[in-house]
């Protein structure tokens, strides 16, 4: 267990350092020399020189990518070149909304995919195995936006639910409302995935010897399912379940977009569409920072899983 | 040829029989069916259609479908079906060049990971990271270092489908190495190289295309999720998920345009999906 995951952890810091070198790369397309920009239109020669070398933009790239790198370490991630906000306090204020969009879409979208696939999987080949199956298909090809926008209709022909924007913490009336919209659609990508791998995993185990026992003992179906055949079949579902974590945050990226939602996937395509390149990189590594993490700890929760995995040396 | 000589006519006769069998599902038949008429009516627009897709009209924009226009009329007043047939082509043409980009990467990582045991661990451990990576945060990494449009949309597209591509070539380049024939080059003292296009590739051609197929749906979603966003390529050209886009201002009263442009988009992921499943499926049998 501790070589898997320190093999592991390895992985994720080369990739880490991998996503950081593309960071750095985005700052390097910046159209305007910042020294200059920094010294300001009165700014000497000699001036933009000393600040240049006070930056390390005299210093190889590779040394630029060490400075670079102890900045992103103490939480420097530069200025945005729009309103001069600080890029680290920006995306720590739009990384609450987000976490909050990806939970609640999983908090009911992950049950529901769970129960429709262990539906199917208990009756394979009938009608409602055929209808989640469907589902899961049509799940998997619908784009994100056009769920987003067929909602945005409804709410506004209804009137039921704010359309746009972010009401407050989750736990006030307000903040509720308006998350309910954005994490149905966020939440619709990940049921057909979800059931799917349930139903496949079921499905194997449910025909297992130690299944077949404990029907003999005269174990209620409920008992059976969710007791007996799960236990083994959360394993599959559980690795599906890290895999979609990066489904999830694509599909945030595109229904913050849509709902005008304050988060860091509105941040990142806003930044990248008008070249704010500093809040971009800040957003697109803070993503790719999440969801390495992300993968960890699905890793670890394998561990704890599978004893198998959690003996093995 | 020299390995596959002797299996070759048997493998052509199965390979019709496995066809005829798929299209007798119906679902199948539909969606394949759908695929080729879109293809073709997006290739054959500007020969039928008497509407110019750039050509902008404000007098007549919005128009809600019927009448002159069988689909209405964009936000500036062009004919949203022509639009669509021209998006439509755009959109195909970089799901099509973005999925050659990651089936010639992944191929030759796979086939290089099996034939050089040593690459094995490093390239497949990278393709695992890359293989659960957001494809979106690829589209949004690579809008912001070369600049949102063509290219960076079609390596977008290419990194995304290349760990799926690169982990199905190398199981099947690997189980083609198991193969006696691969020895009998070697011992002829045949190079790496024709080793590896003339024995391995041409053996393992068969489930790459296979998972192409399948690729091909995501690639179509990504980019217009990507042309959604407006990180994808910028008006006037025509594309998808612009398309949708620009109707998006106008949803309250003039919902046809997102919604035309979105329903397209879906059955075309929809179907490619579908098809790739039952390749899937059929593959799984044949290939073991």
């Amino acid at each position: 267990m501790i070589g898997r995951l320190l093999h592991r952890l390895m992985t994720s810091f080369l990739v880490l350092v991998g996503v950081l070198w593309i960071g750095f790369m985005m700052l390097q397309v910046l159209p305007a020399d910042p020294a200059a920009v920094i010294a300001g239109p009165t700014g000497t020669e000699a001036e933009i020189e000393a600040i240049r070398r006070h930056l390390g933009l005299d210093q190889p790239l590779a040394f630029q990518f060490w400075l670079y790198l102890q900045r992103v370490a103490v939480g420097d991630l530069g200025r945005s070149v729009i309103n001069n906000a600080s890029v680290a306090a920006e995306l720590l204020r739009a990384a609450v909304p987000t976490l909050e969009l990806m939970l609640a879409s999983m908090a009911w979208a992950v049950p529901s995919g769970l129960l429709l696939g262990a539906f199917a999987a208990t009756r394979r080949g009938g009608l409602m195995d055929r209808a989640v199956m469907a589902l899961s298909v049509a799940g998997v090809s619908v784009p994100v936006f056009w769920v987003g926008l067929l909602m945005i209709q409804f709410a506004a022909a209804t009137r039921f639910f704010p359309i746009q924007g972010r009401g407050g913490p989750l736990w006030t009336a307000e903040g509720l409302s308006h998350i309910i919209l954005p994490a149905t659609a966020l939440g619709l990508i990940l049921i057909g995935p979800t059931a799917r791998m349930t139903r496949t995993a079921l499905a194997d185990t449910l025909s297992a010897d130690y299944v077949r026992t404990a029907r003999a003992k005269g174990a209620s179906e409920l008992r059976v399912v969710a007791d007996h055949a799960m236990r083994t079949a959360w394993l599959p579902i559980v690795t599906l379940l890290g895999l979609q974590v990066g489904t999830l945050m694509g599909g945030a990226v595109v229904t913050e977009t849509i709902f005008s939602w304050p988060g860091v996937g509105r941040l990142a395509v806003g930044a990248i569409v008008s070249s704010d390149y500093p809040l971009a990189q800040g957003a697109i590594l803070f993503l790719a920072t999440a969801f390495i993490v992300v993968n960890i700890v699905v890793d670890l929760l394998y561990g704890v899983l599978d004893p198998r995995v959690r003996r093995s040396a | 040829m020299t390995g596959a000589a002797p299996t070759a006519l048997p493998l052509r006769r199965a390979r019709s029989r496995t066809l005829r069998r798929l299209l007798a599902n119906p679902v199948v038949a539909l969606a394949a069916g759908f695929l080729l008429l879109i293809t073709l009516a997006a290739i054959l627009v500007p020969l039928f259609s008497p509407f110019d897709p750039y050509e902008t009209t404000l007098r007549l924009r919005l128009r809600p479908p019927g009448g002159d226009w069988l689909l209405g009329t964009d936000t500036q007043g062009r004919d949203l079906l022509t639009r669509l047939l021209y998006g439509t082509r755009t959109t195909l043409l970089l799901g099509l060049s973005g999925v050659a980009v990651g089936a010639a990467l992944g191929g030759s990582i796979g086939i290089l990971a099996a034939f050089y045991r040593r690459l094995d661990g490093p390239l497949m451990r990278l393709i695992d990271v890359f293989l659960s990576f957001p494809s979106i945060l690829f589209g949004l990494s690579l809008a912001a270092v070369l600049g949102p449009g063509l290219n960076s949309l079609i390596l977008a597209i290419g990194l995304s489908v290349m760990p799926g591509i690169a982990r199905i070539a190398r199981g099947a380049a690997a189980s083609v190495m198991a193969q006696e024939y691969m020895d009998g080059g070697r011992v002829i003292g045949l190079p790496d190289r024709i080793l590896m296009t003339r024995y391995l590739l041409a053996n393992c051609a068969a489930p790459i295309l296979v998972y192409v197929t399948l690729a091909f749906g995501d690639a179509v979603l990504l980019a217009a999720s990507l042309g959604f966003l407006g990180l994808g390529l910028q008006p006037p050209t025509a594309e998808l998920g612009s398309i949708a886009a620009e109707g998006r201002s106008f949803l309250f009263f003039a919902p046809h345009v997102s919604t035309a442009a979105s329903a397209l988009i879906f059955c075309i992921v929809l179907s490619f999906n579908l098809l790739g499943d039952a390749f899937r499926d059929a593959a799984d049998k044949r290939f073991g």
